[in-house]
């Protein structure tokens, strides 16, 4: 089953000659373990196509169906859906710059989402530490952010990622803010991810060097996306 | 997980700062409420020790401590024999700075009747009470006087005999008891060079009359002399069974002078010399909570403000609201109740230090604790908004 089926969004900001079409006419599917890019250059709405797929921006028309629940149905939020709850249970977002919790050390960073969905004591905590080792950062478990390097910044973001098992996760330029190396080693990270954990994975990127092995790739375009696979 | 804790203890350096200047804050709150205690102590202190039936005083005034009041000393023969009196006794009350040992002191004399008169020291904490008709004194520990001092006022010497805690005037200075002979002497004294001056004008004006020659007014002039046997209020007690209002008004209404019960008395100070004193003291209390307030809301404001990065990625991520909250206020109410502690614990540790009596009562401490809570609550309010407003697509680095 699909995780994420998107049709025909469109995303309109203001009205008459102030109007500004962000987003036209999107279709979008993504399955289990699918590794996907969408490139595009500054201003082609990009981050308004990550803001509507993680359900923070309402679009103005089209259909969103999440995990088989339909989110956003024509042009509104469907009844009965809590939005909060499908980012905290199914989704997992990985930032440019880490977005780390800086009063936070790394262990609890990770325990930050396990917390909101009623996971403690000795499980939710060893879950912590499985991910940390996956990310090979056990060794930094109790440093603040601040200690860390960026690499190891951006794989504590990874492993908060992770932490309640997502669906999806949607990561904006996670490399950007890494050199090339550390750049091409967390897009590694994140295809060992997808294939492992079976997580869908769209990445949002312009960084054209850093989608090799990517399954599918995406170009957004004056908001529209090209469903040319490039790859 | 207690994330403002994990926060504040990132930022323990300024939460200490900010506790200790905020606490600071709430010890002077909590020192003008024993302040205010304190005054209303003292103010009533002398009245409550003094307690007789009636106090009378001249006629339209509030006296003796709210008000000047004087009136012949043997007018308290009258009193005596006005129905229902058991006793009436004169008393004398005022201020004086003087010199005792190498310092100037402020305190009060009353003169009372010591042969069994009202107004003097109920209870003695050391030695006894004035049992000669002259130069004995019974003082207030607090002028530093022990038994056997010799304290020169005027042109005589006391001699220290007891010591009384009991009671301090009307302005939290230390009481000293004399007789009453003593205390008109200490209070209308005058320097030899002045009662001559005075004698020689006194003369010189009757001379001028005509009707007199001038050895006539020269011999006429002492018994001229101001009256020294001046008295500020007349103590009364009752006869058993006395009715109180009946015997006020028939002094008032024949002897033409004022009466007060000692809880008349007490209303006179509450609402006349303590009157404003209250409203000063409310009125400081309620502009410190106000900073108090704002100093805690703007510091929880930046504290928000700081993590509002960090509070955008949570709402991203699927924090609840509840929780965004629960880290604002939670910091908002330690940074609160971690001040009022401090203020707390640093008055109950020093308010001996503090020249005026300061009385604490744990009831003023737990209305200001429920006000200082509420102030942090309502200090929160300011972050609450900013945190709530703002938009989880901050963390993806859009709106």
């Amino acid at each position: 089953m699909e995780v994420l089926r998107i049709e025909g969004l469109s995303k309109i900001f203001g009205s008459g000659r102030l109007e500004v079409r962000a987003l036209e006419d999107i279709h979008l599917s993504v399955s289990p373990g699918d590794l996907v890019a969408l490139l595009g250059p500054s201003g082609s709405g990009k981050t308004t196509m990550l803001l509507c797929t993680s359900l923070i921006l309402e679009p103005t028309q089209g259909q969103i169906t999440f995990d088989g629940e339909t989110i956003f149905k024509k042009n509104g939020w469907a009844g009965g859906v809590d939005i909060r709850r499908i980012r905290r249970e199914k989704m997992g977002f990985i930032f440019q710059s880490h977005n780390l919790i800086p009063f936070l050390s790394a262990r609890q960073n990770v325990l930050f989402p396990l917390s909101l969905v009623g996971a403690k004591g000795e499980a939710a905590q060893n879950r912590v530490m499985e991910l940390l080792d996956y990310m090979e950062i056990r060794d930094r478990a109790d440093y603040l952010p601040a200690l860390l390097s960026g690499g190891e910044r951006q794989r504590v973001a990874i492993a908060r990622a992770l932490a309640n098992n997502p669906k999806l996760i949607l990561a904006d330029e996670p490399t950007a803010s890494l050199d090339t190396v550390r750049g091409r080693k967390v897009m590694e990270l994140l295809k060992k991810i997808a294939k492992e954990n079976q997580s869908a994975v769209i990445v949002v990127t312009h960084d054209v060097r850093m989608i090799e092995g990517f399954d599918r790739v995406y170009q957004l375009k004056d908001g529209r996306l090209n469903q040319e696979d490039l790859v | 997980m207690d994330l403002a804790i994990y926060d504040l203890k990132l930022h323990k350096g300024r939460f200490i700062a900010t506790i200790i200047g905020v606490g600071l804050l709430f010890t002077i709150v909590l020192a003008m409420n024993g302040l205010y205690r304190g005054n209303i102590y003292e103010g009533l202190a002398v009245i409550n020790a003094t307690n007789p039936d009636l106090w009378v005083v001249e006629r339209f005034r509030g006296g003796p401590f709210n008000e000047q009041s004087t009136m012949p000393e043997y007018y308290h023969y009258s009193v005596k024999a006005v129905p229902g009196v058991e006793q009436a006794s004169p008393f004398i009350y005022y201020t004086v700075e003087r010199q005792t040992g190498d310092q100037s002191r402020h305190f009060s004399i009353i003169g009372y009747d010591i042969f069994g008169g009202l107004g003097g020291p109920q209870k003695i904490h050391a030695g006894r009470g004035i049992q000669q008709a002259h130069y004995e004194m019974v003082a207030h520990p607090k002028l530093g006087m022990r038994l056997g001092d010799k304290v020169p006022l005027g042109l005589h010497t006391y001699t220290v005999v007891g010591l009384t805690k009991e009671a301090v005037d009307t302005n939290g200075d230390p009481l000293v008891y004399l007789s009453l002979p003593d205390a008109q002497e200490v209070l209308y004294l005058k320097d030899n060079e002045e009662l001559r001056n005075q004698r020689t004008r006194l003369t010189r004006s009757l001379a001028l009359q005509g009707s007199l020659t001038s050895p006539a007014a020269e011999r006429l002039a002492p018994a001229l002399q101001p009256d020294t046997h001046i008295i500020n209020a007349i103590l009364v007690r009752l006869k058993p069974g006395a009715n109180r209002a009946e015997v006020a008004r028939h002094i008032e209404d024949w002897l033409y002078f004022s009466s007060y019960t000692t809880g008349e008395e007490t209303q006179l100070m509450l609402k006349g010399r303590l009157a404003g004193m209250t409203k000063q003291l409310l009125l400081f209390r309620t502009l410190l909570m106000i900073i108090s307030v704002v100093i805690v809301s703007l510091v929880i404001y930046t504290f928000t403000m700081e993590k509002i990065r960090s509070i955008a990625v949570m709402k991203l991520i699927g924090a609840p609201n509840l929780v965004i909250v629960r880290l604002v206020m939670e910091q908002s109410m330690l940074l609160t109740v971690s001040a009022f502690l401090f203020g707390l614990i640093l008055i109950h540790n020093t308010y001996h230090l503090f020249p005026k009596t300061i009385l604490l009562a744990s009831g003023d401490d737990l209305i200001t604790f429920i006000v200082a809570v509420l102030g942090g609550i309502l200090a929160s309010i300011l972050g609450l908004w900013q945190a709530l407003k703002t938009q989880p697509a901050m963390a993806l680095g859009g709106q």
